[in-house]
């Protein structure tokens, strides 16, 4: 078996180690490329809260000063309010230092054009050609612009989601939120977000310092604290933020959570009751999201895995896209901006609760029901193609096979999928079905009919 | 060759082949040095190349903290933040001082005890340039012992990188140049020059100084008239202090009736002074100036380097002080200034560095201190220059491909003959009148020669005498 790397270059930007494979060198040179291939001008630098986020951001300063780019620094900004805010601000790009919600010692970059979405797959050919080819546009003195910076840079973002929604409806409902960012980007404007709608904000670990309070993937095992806090203040709803505040995951007033495919879910069926339109989603969302679209007679486009393939298919469904996302708890509204962005699903979700009168688990007792069970292999993506190549012979009787992103098997009752991760090397694994038991039971033949097939490579 | 006819044509086609040579003068220069790298803006001074470095020093200061400070070179910002992430990765906590001339990051790195100083500055180099400068834990530069050990660090490209929760962290220190003048104030005599109530022009060159210009008038009392003195990313003129690019003071000294005039390099190591009279003068009499007055308080050994003026020696000799001569460079200068214990050290470009303020070239105090002197010798400028002996220095340059450099300077020693050569920095002879040194440069890539002499004359015909036989004798 080949080595596990540390370092994952994609569509997703670029992922790895600080203080092993994510040097300074690698971010300047990245960087560097990337002014190249945008040919100057300005370009928002922002991070997350993670401790290294200041030392990469300098390198990434250097570089992008090199070839004559104007870095504007934003400082620790939530993913959505910066790509919001690159297109706002009409600059040339942005570069977000981020891992998202890999383990603190990760971190990584991602590229964001003028238009303020992630570069796509083909651009992201042309840029990543540019930095392996290692020839840039190093600028002579007099081309040299200066850094600056911008300070509050959730503002624009913030104002954009208040102009959109009822928020006086919002203040009247006078809701007891809990909010848990875990001390994550997110945290620079939740609190601010909640407050203006007029709720009482129950906080908890919202100090943007980057120690993270708790594994920073919002699973159910990640969040008792908040399930806790949620039963003790009464609240009516919490939220709970991942690393660089995209997704979203929610708990019921029970203190129960709605477990993340529910997110999107609950803002479909919100979106859909206000506007028709198609929806986008990725192959491995809930079923769910196909059953709220026959109700309401609309259209889902299923895409590869990856926030940038959504989007890009979100700006171009015919008819027209109103809501789209992804099942792990990011929601795009693409009147807000075309990115997953946990502010404008927190304001969704709590539009829909005062404007139905009715409580969070009251909302999602009447939403289809599912269960989607999750698992992650050790193995690379060349490794995964491989065993992929032979799944798909054994899966080929009984189900439908969709090779759009590893390979997807849907059933009448049920579905599979297998594909390699876009940000580590592992191979992701997954299954739904009606019940947990036969979900389980559908993950367990799965990773079976894996280890089978791993003794043929 | 003994026909006259095929000397000339062997004459001729070396000629040829050295201009050939000139114009093959690799695009992408770049120096390395013992106490800092330097070179040209996005042809070799590229983020890689500055990371490399920092990193390497990250590495030689092992996780301590470190000073960090640039002057205004438009490019500076880029460097900074090469630097700074490096340090932050190789573990270091970082003090920036933002725009910052040297001698004060110096001072810091010595008073906060830290690891060692990033100064990001190429000094009198034109704004094509810039480079690192590092200073040890003593607040000097790096030693030829510290530098062997940098560049090891360098070529081995294995730096230290901190994991996540030992990353280091990046801070400001506004405090640290009112710390700076304060100790200056406490060492020169303040009240005298304040009594004097001196009228001086400086000229800071859009540099680092010149934002400091203001709290060094205060310090020290006097009555400012600040040249060049809003940084704006380039220079008004060239950043080294010599006559030639004195025009803009010579110009107002006279007129305002001012005591003094100061120009400066990009990071106040070097000074050079205008008479009262508007008479700019060579940045050779810096040096000789500050020893003349200096020694008569604290006599002690004088460093000086193989290509500054003769005039330190007949001050140093007629204050019965020792002579110590190094290469050329502050790293070669205060190496041997803290090894011989010596009182004084300084160069024919204008640097000065006293050692009970700090090991270092210092333009404020080279300026303070000749303040300091006119205040208690109540004589003029003017006066005091006219006390130091008179040479006139030939200084010419030839350019020379790197790979030749050493064989062509050892190769024209060889034709000198019987006479006595001082081989310390390239080759060095002296007779009665004066001296001739021929050296490779310690930034570009060409050969020095520097003649001085009693006589205008003599300096010519000697150094023309040189270069011809730099010229024909290359091969």
């Amino acid at each position: 078996m080949k080595t596990k790397t540390t370092l994952k270059i994609s569509i997703s930007g670029a992922r790895g180690i600080v203080g092993d494979s994510l040097t300074p060198q690698l971010a300047a040179t990245l960087a560097l490329a990337f002014g190249t291939y945008i040919g100057g001008g300005t370009v928002l630098v922002g991070r997350d809260t993670r401790r290294s986020g200041v030392m990469l951001g300098q390198a990434v300063t250097a570089g992008l000063l090199a070839v004559g780019c104007r870095p504007v620094d934003v400082g620790v900004c939530a993913i959505p309010s910066f790509l919001f805010l690159t297109k706002a601000q009409k600059a040339a790009g942005g570069i977000a230092v981020t891992a998202s919600h890999n383990p603190k010692q990760w971190n990584g970059l991602k590229f964001i054009s003028g238009d303020g979405l992630y570069l796509t797959p083909h651009q992201t050919e042309e840029y990543l050609d540019i930095y392996h080819q290692g020839e840039f546009d190093f600028v002579s003195p007099g081309r040299y612009r200066l850094p600056e910076a911008f300070d509050d840079a959730s503002e624009p973002h913030l104002r954009k989601i208040l102009s959109l929604f009822d928020a006086d409806k919002i203040r009247r409902r006078k809701l007891r939120v809990a909010l848990d960012c875990n001390n994550g980007a997110g945290a620079v404007m939740a609190p601010r977000l909640l407050r203006e709608l007029g709720c009482e904000v129950v906080p908890l670990y919202i100090d943007p310092h980057g120690e993270f309070a708790h594994d920073p993937e919002p699973l159910p095992e990640n969040i008792t604290a908040i399930c806790r806090a949620v039963r003790e203040s009464k609240a009516d709803i919490g939220f709970v933020q991942d690393a660089d505040a995209d997704r979203l995951a929610i708990v019921n007033e029970k203190g129960e959570p709605l477990g993340e495919e529910l997110t999107l879910a609950l803002a479909v069926r919100h979106v859909l009751g206000k506007r028709k339109g198609s929806i986008v989603c990725n192959l491995s969302s809930s079923r769910i999201i196909d059953d709220l679209a026959a109700v309401h007679g609309v259209k889902v486009f299923r895409t590869r895995i990856g926030e940038i393939n959504v989007v890009e298919k979100l700006l171009a469904a015919v008819p027209k896209a109103v809501i789209g996302g992804e099942g792990n708890g990011g929601v795009i509204d693409p009147l807000v901006h075309p990115c997953r962005d946990s502010f404008t699903a927190m304001a969704l979700i709590l539009e829909s609760l005062a404007e139905t009168g009715k409580t969070i688990s009251a909302l999602q007792r009447t939403l289809p029901r599912y269960a989607l069970v999750k698992a992650k292999i050790e193995g690379s993506a060349e490794q995964a193609h491989r065993l992929i190549g032979i799944l798909k012979k054994k899966y080929e009787e009984g189900g439908r096979i969709d090779l759009t992103d590893g390979l997807k098997v849907d059933f009448a009752d049920h579905w599979i999928h297998i594909r390699p991760s876009n940000t580590e090397p592992i191979i992701r694994v997954m299954a739904e079905a009606k019940t947990e038991a036969k979900a389980e039971a559908a993950l367990n033949i799965l990773k079976d009919a894996i280890e089978a097939a791993r003794k043929k490579l | 060759m003994k026909n006259p006819r095929r000397r000339a044509e062997y004459r001729a086609a070396i000629r040829t082949e050295w201009k050939r040579a000139n114009k093959a003068i690799p695009m992408k220069l770049l120096k390395i040095g013992i106490s800092g790298v330097r070179g040209i803006v996005g042809e070799s001074v590229t983020p890689k190349l500055v990371l490399d470095f920092a990193s390497a020093f990250g590495a030689f200061v092992d996780g301590k903290p470190v000073i960090l400070g640039r002057d205004t070179r438009i490019h500076g910002p880029m460097l900074r933040a090469a630097c700074v992430s490096a340090l932050l990765a190789a573990g270091s906590d970082v003090l920036d001082l933002g725009v910052c001339p040297t001698p004060i990051l110096q001072k810091a790195v010595r008073e906060l005890r830290a690891g060692g100083g990033l100064s990001i500055t190429a000094g009198h180099n034109d704004i094509q340039w810039n480079a690192l400068t590092f200073i040890g834990p003593e607040g000097a530069y790096l030693n030829p012992f510290q530098g062997a050990e940098m560049l090891d660090l360098y070529h081995l490209g294995r730096f230290r990188s901190a994991d996540t929760d030992n990353l280091g962290r990046l801070e400001t220190d506004p405090g640290a140049a009112a710390r700076y003048f304060a100790a200056l104030a406490a060492f020169l005599d303040v009240e005298a020059v304040r009594r004097a109530r001196f009228k001086v022009v400086i000229d800071a060159c859009a540099g680092a100084g010149a934002p400091y210009l203001r709290s060094f008038a205060d310090a020290l009392g006097f009555d400012l008239i600040p040249l060049n003195d809003e940084p704006y990313g380039f220079f008004p003129h060239d950043p080294e202090p010599r006559p030639r690019n004195a025009q803009q003071t010579v110009s107002i000294v006279k007129v305002i009736g001012a005591d003094a005039g100061f120009l400066l390099n990009s990071d106040v190591g070097r000074v050079s002074l205008v008479s009262e009279r508007g008479e700019s003068l060579s940045e050779e009499f810096t040096f000789p100036l500050v020893a003349d007055a200096y020694l008569t308080r604290r006599c002690g050994t004088v460093v000086t380097n193989y290509s500054t003026s003769r005039m330190i020696e007949d001050v140093a000799r007629a204050r019965r002080c020792p002579l110590v001569r190094t290469k050329v460079g502050q790293s070669h200068a205060i190496h041997a200034l803290l090894l011989e214990s010596a009182v004084l050290a300084g160069e024919g470009s204008g640097g000065v560095a006293i050692p009970d303020f700090q090991p270092a070239f210092d333009g404020f105090l080279t300026m303070g201190f000749i303040l300091e002197t006119l205040a208690r010798t109540g004589k003029r400028l003017s006066a005091l220059i006219g006390d130091l002996p008179r040479y006139h220095i030939v200084k010419e340059k030839i350019y020379c491909p790197p790979s030749r450099i050493h064989s062509v300077v050892d190769e024209v020693k060889a034709l000198l003959g019987g006479q006595a050569v001082d081989t310390g920095d390239g080759w060095r002879v002296e007779d009665r009148s004066g001296w001739v040194q021929v050296r490779m440069s310690g930034t570009e890539p060409m050969v020095r020669i520097i003649v001085e002499d009693r006589s205008r004359e003599r300096a010519r015909t000697k150094a023309d005498r040189v270069l011809h036989e730099l010229e024909s004798l290359a091969r």
